[in-house]
Protein backbone atom coordinates (compact mmCIF):
# COMPACT_ATOMS: atom_id res chain seq x y z
CA UNK A 1 0.00 0.00 0.00
CA UNK A 2 2.89 2.66 0.65
CA UNK A 3 4.21 1.35 -2.54
CA UNK A 4 0.94 2.87 -4.60
CA UNK A 5 1.11 6.01 -1.97
CA UNK A 6 4.47 6.57 -2.96
CA UNK A 7 4.04 5.79 -6.75
CA UNK A 8 0.63 8.03 -6.75
CA UNK A 9 2.78 11.31 -5.55
CA UNK A 10 5.48 10.84 -8.34
CA UNK A 11 2.73 11.01 -11.61
CA UNK A 12 -0.19 12.99 -10.55
CA UNK A 13 -1.14 13.23 -13.72
CA UNK A 14 -4.29 10.74 -14.47
CA UNK A 15 -3.94 8.50 -17.34
CA UNK A 16 -7.51 8.90 -19.38
CA UNK A 17 -8.57 6.25 -22.00
CA UNK A 18 -10.16 7.83 -24.97
CA UNK A 19 -13.27 6.28 -26.45
CA UNK A 20 -12.20 5.05 -30.04
CA UNK A 21 -13.56 3.50 -32.91
CA UNK A 22 -11.74 1.32 -35.51
CA UNK A 23 -12.99 0.23 -38.56
CA UNK A 24 -11.72 -0.84 -42.11
CA UNK A 25 -12.62 0.74 -45.29
CA UNK A 26 -11.15 0.11 -48.63
CA UNK A 27 -7.80 -1.54 -47.31
CA UNK A 28 -7.88 1.43 -45.25
CA UNK A 29 -7.90 1.27 -41.10
CA UNK A 30 -9.46 3.95 -39.89
CA UNK A 31 -8.99 4.99 -36.37
CA UNK A 32 -10.45 7.89 -34.69
CA UNK A 33 -9.86 8.69 -30.85
CA UNK A 34 -12.12 11.04 -29.66
CA UNK A 35 -9.94 13.33 -27.56
CA UNK A 36 -11.48 16.76 -26.15
CA UNK A 37 -9.19 19.44 -25.23
CA UNK A 38 -6.08 18.08 -27.34
CA UNK A 39 -4.94 20.04 -29.75
CA UNK A 40 -2.58 19.81 -32.92
CA UNK A 41 0.40 20.14 -30.99
CA UNK A 42 -0.45 17.89 -27.64
CA UNK A 43 -0.92 14.86 -29.46
CA UNK A 44 2.11 12.12 -29.86
CA UNK A 45 1.41 9.30 -31.95
CA UNK A 46 4.85 6.78 -32.24
CA UNK A 47 5.15 3.30 -33.25
CA UNK A 48 7.06 0.75 -30.71
CA UNK A 49 8.18 -2.53 -31.95
CA UNK A 50 4.60 -3.53 -32.69
CA UNK A 51 2.44 -1.20 -30.43
CA UNK A 52 0.92 2.00 -31.76
CA UNK A 53 0.89 4.21 -29.24
CA UNK A 54 -1.30 7.31 -29.06
CA UNK A 55 -0.71 10.20 -26.24
CA UNK A 56 -2.35 13.67 -26.18
CA UNK A 57 -2.23 16.23 -23.67
CA UNK A 58 -4.86 18.83 -23.31
CA UNK A 59 -4.76 22.36 -24.05
CA UNK A 60 -6.05 24.17 -20.80
CA UNK A 61 -5.85 23.28 -17.63
CA UNK A 62 -8.60 22.08 -15.55
CA UNK A 63 -10.50 24.55 -14.51
CA UNK A 64 -10.13 25.95 -10.31
CA UNK A 65 -13.11 25.61 -8.34
CA UNK A 66 -16.19 24.31 -6.54
CA UNK A 67 -17.02 21.57 -8.60
CA UNK A 68 -21.23 21.17 -8.48
CA UNK A 69 -21.46 18.69 -11.27
CA UNK A 70 -18.33 16.63 -12.20
CA UNK A 71 -18.25 13.75 -15.03
CA UNK A 72 -16.07 14.95 -16.94
CA UNK A 73 -12.73 12.76 -17.19
CA UNK A 74 -9.63 15.23 -17.14
CA UNK A 75 -6.04 13.87 -17.32
CA UNK A 76 -3.76 13.03 -20.12
CA UNK A 77 -5.07 10.84 -22.93
CA UNK A 78 -3.37 7.54 -23.47
CA UNK A 79 -4.05 4.40 -25.57
CA UNK A 80 -1.93 1.63 -26.74
CA UNK A 81 -2.92 -0.78 -29.71
CA UNK A 82 -1.13 -4.35 -31.21
CA UNK A 83 -0.57 -3.95 -34.72
CA UNK A 84 0.91 -6.69 -36.83
CA UNK A 85 3.10 -6.76 -39.74
CA UNK A 86 0.45 -6.52 -42.05
CA UNK A 87 0.29 -2.51 -41.10
CA UNK A 88 2.63 -0.46 -43.11
CA UNK A 89 4.24 1.38 -40.58
CA UNK A 90 5.72 4.07 -42.71
CA UNK A 91 2.40 4.87 -44.05
CA UNK A 92 0.58 6.09 -41.06
CA UNK A 93 -1.30 9.16 -41.67
CA UNK A 94 -3.17 11.18 -38.53
CA UNK A 95 -5.37 14.21 -38.70
CA UNK A 96 -6.37 16.26 -35.31
CA UNK A 97 -9.75 18.00 -35.55
CA UNK A 98 -12.09 19.46 -33.37
CA UNK A 99 -10.74 17.19 -30.62
CA UNK A 100 -11.06 14.09 -32.84
CA UNK A 101 -7.96 12.20 -33.74
CA UNK A 102 -8.34 10.31 -37.04
CA UNK A 103 -5.61 8.06 -37.82
CA UNK A 104 -5.43 6.23 -41.41
CA UNK A 105 -3.77 2.72 -41.28
CA UNK A 106 -2.88 1.09 -44.35
CA UNK A 107 -2.41 -2.76 -44.70
CA UNK A 108 0.97 -3.84 -47.11
CA UNK A 109 -0.09 -4.85 -50.12
CA UNK A 110 1.52 -7.92 -49.14
CA UNK A 111 -1.16 -8.97 -47.10
CA UNK A 112 -4.10 -7.66 -49.36
CA UNK A 113 -6.52 -10.89 -50.16
CA UNK A 114 -5.54 -11.51 -53.85
CA UNK A 115 -7.55 -12.80 -56.87
CA UNK A 116 -5.80 -15.83 -58.55
CA UNK A 117 -6.75 -16.08 -62.10
CA UNK A 118 -7.05 -19.79 -63.04
CA UNK A 119 -5.28 -19.99 -66.77
CA UNK B 1 -6.03 -7.73 -38.68
CA UNK B 2 -5.60 -7.90 -35.12
CA UNK B 3 -5.65 -4.74 -33.77
CA UNK B 4 -6.29 -5.40 -30.31
CA UNK B 5 -6.03 -2.82 -27.00
CA UNK B 6 -3.95 -3.20 -23.94
CA UNK B 7 -4.19 -1.53 -20.96
CA UNK B 8 -0.58 -1.33 -19.43
CA UNK B 9 -1.58 -2.01 -15.63
CA UNK B 10 0.91 0.12 -14.45
CA UNK B 11 -0.68 3.17 -15.84
CA UNK B 12 -3.54 2.83 -13.96
CA UNK B 13 -3.41 4.19 -10.88
CA UNK B 14 -5.58 1.91 -8.49
CA UNK B 15 -6.41 4.82 -5.56
CA UNK B 16 -7.30 6.69 -8.30
CA UNK B 17 -9.39 4.70 -9.60
CA UNK B 18 -10.94 3.84 -6.20
CA UNK B 19 -11.51 7.71 -6.07
CA UNK B 20 -13.26 8.10 -9.37
CA UNK B 21 -15.17 4.91 -8.56
CA UNK B 22 -16.43 6.56 -5.22
CA UNK B 23 -17.13 9.67 -7.13
CA UNK B 24 -19.12 7.90 -9.16
CA UNK B 25 -21.22 5.94 -6.52
CA UNK B 26 -21.65 9.09 -4.80
CA UNK B 27 -23.20 10.58 -7.39
CA UNK B 28 -25.44 8.24 -7.97
CA UNK B 29 -26.71 8.35 -4.83
CA UNK B 30 -26.87 12.67 -5.00
CA UNK B 31 -28.99 11.82 -8.04
CA UNK B 32 -31.43 14.49 -7.90
CA UNK B 33 -33.66 16.39 -10.34
CA UNK B 34 -31.81 19.58 -9.80
CA UNK B 35 -28.48 18.40 -11.45
CA UNK B 36 -30.45 16.48 -14.25
CA UNK B 37 -33.07 15.00 -15.82
CA UNK B 38 -34.17 11.70 -15.21
CA UNK B 39 -33.71 10.43 -18.21
CA UNK B 40 -30.97 12.83 -19.49
CA UNK B 41 -27.92 10.61 -19.30
CA UNK B 42 -28.13 7.99 -22.39
CA UNK B 43 -27.75 10.42 -24.97
CA UNK B 44 -25.84 13.24 -22.85
CA UNK B 45 -22.22 14.41 -23.16
CA UNK B 46 -20.21 14.81 -20.12
CA UNK B 47 -20.44 17.86 -18.31
CA UNK B 48 -18.59 19.61 -15.42
CA UNK B 49 -19.92 22.89 -13.51
CA UNK B 50 -17.86 24.67 -11.73
CA UNK B 51 -18.35 27.59 -9.49
CA UNK B 52 -15.72 30.40 -9.25
CA UNK B 53 -15.72 33.84 -8.00
CA UNK B 54 -17.02 35.22 -11.06
CA UNK B 55 -19.44 33.05 -11.75
CA UNK B 56 -19.63 29.68 -13.33
CA UNK B 57 -18.36 27.49 -15.96
CA UNK B 58 -19.66 24.82 -17.58
CA UNK B 59 -17.61 22.13 -20.04
CA UNK B 60 -19.33 20.34 -22.25
CA UNK B 61 -17.34 17.59 -23.61
CA UNK B 62 -18.59 17.37 -27.77
CA UNK B 63 -15.45 16.16 -29.59
CA UNK B 64 -16.17 16.25 -33.77
CA UNK B 65 -19.38 18.14 -33.14
CA UNK B 66 -19.36 21.34 -35.98
CA UNK B 67 -20.17 24.75 -33.92
CA UNK B 68 -23.54 25.15 -36.37
CA UNK B 69 -24.74 21.97 -34.99
CA UNK B 70 -25.00 22.93 -31.71
CA UNK B 71 -27.46 24.98 -29.61
CA UNK B 72 -27.65 26.51 -27.03
CA UNK B 73 -30.70 28.04 -25.09
CA UNK B 74 -31.02 29.75 -21.37
CA UNK B 75 -34.71 29.88 -19.92
CA UNK B 76 -35.75 30.57 -15.89
CA UNK B 77 -32.05 29.30 -15.36
CA UNK B 78 -32.30 25.96 -16.93
CA UNK B 79 -29.24 26.12 -19.25
CA UNK B 80 -30.13 23.44 -22.63
CA UNK B 81 -27.52 22.02 -24.74
CA UNK B 82 -28.88 20.63 -28.07
CA UNK B 83 -27.47 19.71 -31.05
CA UNK B 84 -26.11 16.72 -33.38
CA UNK B 85 -22.73 14.81 -33.36
CA UNK B 86 -22.64 13.62 -37.06
CA UNK B 87 -22.10 10.64 -38.53
CA UNK B 88 -18.58 10.35 -40.22
CA UNK B 89 -18.54 8.63 -43.74
CA UNK B 90 -17.04 5.14 -42.48
CA UNK B 91 -19.25 4.73 -39.43
CA UNK B 92 -22.56 4.16 -41.70
CA UNK B 93 -21.39 1.11 -42.88
CA UNK B 94 -22.26 -0.39 -39.27
CA UNK B 95 -20.49 -3.82 -39.97
CA UNK B 96 -17.03 -2.87 -40.44
CA UNK B 97 -16.44 -2.07 -37.23
CA UNK B 98 -14.02 -4.13 -35.01
CA UNK B 99 -14.55 -1.58 -32.35
CA UNK B 100 -16.63 1.12 -31.38
CA UNK B 101 -16.59 3.21 -28.31
CA UNK B 102 -17.22 6.71 -29.92
CA UNK B 103 -21.04 7.45 -30.20
CA UNK B 104 -23.54 9.82 -32.20
CA UNK B 105 -26.44 11.65 -33.48
CA UNK B 106 -28.53 14.05 -31.63
CA UNK B 107 -27.71 14.97 -27.92
CA UNK B 108 -29.56 17.22 -25.34
CA UNK B 109 -28.55 17.91 -21.93
CA UNK B 110 -29.94 20.28 -19.41
CA UNK B 111 -28.67 21.66 -16.59
CA UNK B 112 -30.26 23.52 -14.23
CA UNK B 113 -27.83 26.65 -12.92
CA UNK B 114 -27.41 28.07 -9.29
CA UNK B 115 -30.13 31.25 -8.33
CA UNK B 116 -26.79 33.33 -8.21
CA UNK B 117 -26.32 32.57 -12.03
CA UNK B 118 -26.91 35.56 -14.49
CA UNK B 119 -28.45 34.11 -17.50
CA UNK B 120 -27.85 37.81 -18.92
CA UNK B 121 -24.53 37.35 -18.84
CA UNK B 122 -23.30 33.94 -20.76
CA UNK B 123 -20.83 33.51 -23.22
CA UNK B 124 -20.31 30.04 -25.23
CA UNK B 125 -16.74 28.85 -27.11
CA UNK B 126 -16.18 25.75 -28.55
CA UNK B 127 -12.34 24.98 -29.09
CA UNK B 128 -11.22 21.96 -29.69
CA UNK B 129 -14.57 19.44 -28.83
CA UNK B 130 -14.91 21.19 -25.85
CA UNK B 131 -17.72 23.72 -25.43
CA UNK B 132 -16.81 26.30 -22.61
CA UNK B 133 -19.92 27.90 -21.47
CA UNK B 134 -19.21 31.44 -19.04
CA UNK B 135 -22.04 32.66 -16.86
CA UNK B 136 -21.87 35.28 -14.51
CA UNK B 137 -23.26 35.67 -11.73
CA UNK B 138 -25.68 38.25 -10.69
CA UNK B 139 -24.18 41.03 -8.47
CA UNK B 140 -25.96 41.92 -6.11
CA UNK B 141 -25.40 37.79 -4.68
CA UNK B 142 -21.76 38.05 -5.46
CA UNK B 143 -20.28 37.74 -2.11
CA UNK B 144 -19.03 40.59 -0.75
CA UNK B 145 -16.56 41.88 2.28
CA UNK B 146 -18.73 44.48 4.60
CA UNK B 147 -15.86 46.71 6.59
CA UNK B 148 -17.20 46.57 10.05
CA UNK B 149 -16.55 49.15 12.20
CA UNK B 150 -15.45 49.05 15.69
CA UNK B 151 -16.52 51.78 17.91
Amino acid sequence: MNEVMEKRQENKVRMVQPACAICEDNGQILVRVEMPGVDKDGIEVSVEKNELVIKGKPAAAPVEGTYLIRERQTGEYHKRFIIDETIDREKIQAVMNDGVLQLTLNIKEAAKPRKIEIK
Amino acid sequence: MNLMLRNRPTELDPVEELDRLQRELSRWFDFGFDNMGLLDRALAPTVDLVETNEGYILTVDLPGVDKKDINLTVENNVITIEGEKKETRESKDKKRFFRKETWEGSFRRTISLPAAADPEKVHAELKNGILTVTIGKKEELKPRQIAVQVK
